[in-house]
């Protein structure tokens, strides 16, 4: 590589350097100005701005991690934790949340002003689905129209010696309530062949009871599960009533042109229509009457079983090493999802924090150029 | 009262510092008018923000660091600007007129390449061996890495060897040399 001799460089701009003769009055010219400009000098003020910045810079930091903390922090604490579920909880709740008598079990509960409501437990091995209209106490402010299907299940642990009478209690319940018992199986241990006692008994009473009969039953034993949920079908009841209807009205016109035709393939023209009409009719009539029903009587199933054994736990069939295998799948799936959580936010915190430190050095390049004119 | 003060230890780096200064803007900026513009205005500067000064920096390269930005920031807003001045203000005119005769060529020319460096080859140049800064102290004058500085110095060197003045030179006056690697 070429390169240029240094001590003749150094020689060539001093020997060039040198040659620039000093104007006469140039310093004195500067100190003039010195003294005009002192008295236009910048305020105290912002002077000592300038001369704290050092603390200036050190605040300039701190806001700046504040700033980054908490834009990381808050997007996560908002977010659920991975092995979190999603709980809601609206204006309208029915059902009561809290944990519920020694076993602790934990009973949540959702509710929205469309009339829907649903309760999560700890385990739901029988799942039972009524209706009925909503005009129990907690929803009593809606729309006397609202359709309102519940559903209910409740597993109940009772002492081997109490399994008949509950049973007898629960069906008290609802003739008591104004409803009716809908199904009952049960089967009844022997402790010699170290049989348990289990059944199950549907429950159907009107939706205003609903409440008080899931209450009863619940301080019937020990309630080891509770769920219930509602379906708002308004929209589908309204629906079916509409195309009836208009179905009807339908059938009307053409009975009307029928008693005016007088040929006979005009007659069975029409005869065919009509009685396409009225399949249909009968169809969402039938379908008007099962949802009629369902909103009406609110059904509840209650798992009874004897204390000592779930009858709803599904026995599992895996050896330890597929369970090990199901758990690391499943660990690592949450992992996943957490990673993917903390995602959005941490982009989010970069991105400011490249932002902050890009103001930061232009703000502070720009004192540095005010202070020393360096750029 | 403090002001008058003041102006004393301006009138104190004045005496100490100015031909130096001046004489650096010179060679950075390549006429006579605009160098004495920005040492005066430098000065100005650095003794408005004479506090800014920690405790126990060298004054020398924040003094150079003043001057040194002033000068860029004439060579980015003012000079491209600007149409051409006189030539007598030129930086090479000026080194031709009251050279003696054996060192008109060596200085002519010099200036002349240094003329066509980039102004951040430029000023790194004049300050290493004009001003005769370390390349530490250079970093500091310029805000950039000692690397960087060594970096710059080395192509700065690199390109005032290829340039057409230097290489017309007789090798007494100029000399260029070809370092082999290893």
């Amino acid at each position: 590589m070429t390169t240029f001799d240094e001590e003749m460089m150094k020689r060539a701009l001093h020997e060039a350097a040198d040659d620039f003769a000093i104007s006469d009055g140039a310093i004195e010219r500067i100190l003039d100005e010195a003294r005009d400009t002192a008295v236009s000098d910048e305020s105290p003020r912002i002077r000592a701005f300038i001369q704290r910045n050092g603390t200036v810079r050190s605040t300039v930091f701190a806001v700046a991690a504040c700033v980054v903390l908490l834009a990381v922090a808050v997007p996560l604490f908002n977010s659920e934790g991975p092995a979190n579920k999603k709980v809601q909880f609206s204006a309208l709740p029915i059902e009561k949340v809290g944990t519920h008598g020694d076993s602790g079990v934990v009973i949540s509960g959702t509710g929205s002003l469309a009339g829907q409501v649903s309760a999560v437990g700890t385990s739901s091995p029988v799942t039972l689905t009524a209706g009925k209209t909503v005009k129990s106490a907690s929803a009593s402010s809606l729309d006397s129209s609202l359709r309102v299907e519940e559903v209910g299940t409740i597993e109940l642990s009772v002492g081997g010696t109490h399994f008949q009478s509950t049973l007898t209690q629960l069906t008290d319940f609802a003739t008591t309530d104004g409803g009716f018992v809908a199904s009952t199986q049960s089967h009844v241990g022997n402790k010699s062949t170290h049989s348990y006692s289990t059944g199950t008994i549907v429950l159907q009473v009107p939706e205003h009871n609903f409440t008080m009969l899931v209450d009863q039953v619940r301080h019937a034993g020990v309630a080891t599960s509770v769920d219930t949920s509602a379906t708002d079908v308004t929209g589908q009841y309204v629906d079916l009533q509409a195309r009836i209807n208009a179905l009807q009205v339908s059938r009307t016109q053409y009975l009307k042109i029928m008693s005016r035709t007088n040929s006979i393939g005009g007659i069975l023209s029409v005869q065919n229509q009509l009685n396409s009409i009225q399949s249909q009719i009968e169809q969402l009539q039938a379908q008007l009457n099962l949802l009629n029903s369902e909103t009406t009587y609110a059904t509840l199933t209650v798992a009874l079983s004897e204390a000592g054994h779930r009858v709803v736990a599904p026995p599992h069939t895996g050896n330890g090493v597929e369970m090990a295998w199901h758990d690391s799948l499943h660990g690592f799936a949450v992992g996943v999802e957490w990673l993917i959580r903390i995602a959005g936010p941490l982009l989010f915190a970069l991105l400011l924090l490249a932002v902050l430190l890009l103001l930061g050095r232009w703000t502070w390049r720009a004192t540095e150029r005010r202070r020393g004119g360096i750029s | 009262m403090s002001d008058a003060i003041d102006v004393d230890e301006l009138k104190t780096w004045l005496e100490d510092g100015y031909a130096s200064s001046v004489r650096t803007a010179y060679l950075i900026l390549g006429n006579r008018p605009d160098a004495e513009d920005a040492v005066q205005e430098s000065f100005l500067r650095a003794w408005k923000f004479r506090d800014s000064l920690a405790t126990g920096s060298s004054f020398k390269p924040w003094l150079y660091r003043v001057v040194v930005n002033t000068c860029n920031s004439k060579l980015r807003k003012e000079i491209p600007h600007r149409n051409r001045r006189r030539p007598d203000d030129d930086l090479d005119d000026v080194a031709m007129i009251e050279d003696p005769i054996g060192r008109v060529t060596l200085s002519h020319d010099m200036i002349s390449a240094l003329k066509d460096l980039p102004a951040h080859l430029r000023v790194v140049v004049v300050l290493r061996y004009y001003v005769d800064l370390s390349e530490h102290d250079i970093a500091i004058v310029i805000g950039r890495q000692p690397g960087t500085v060594k970096s710059r110095l080395n192509e700065a060197r690199r390109r005032l060897a290829l340039h057409p003045a230097l290489q017309s030179e007789a090798p007494s006056s100029i000399t260029a040399r070809k370092e082999k690697r290893s």
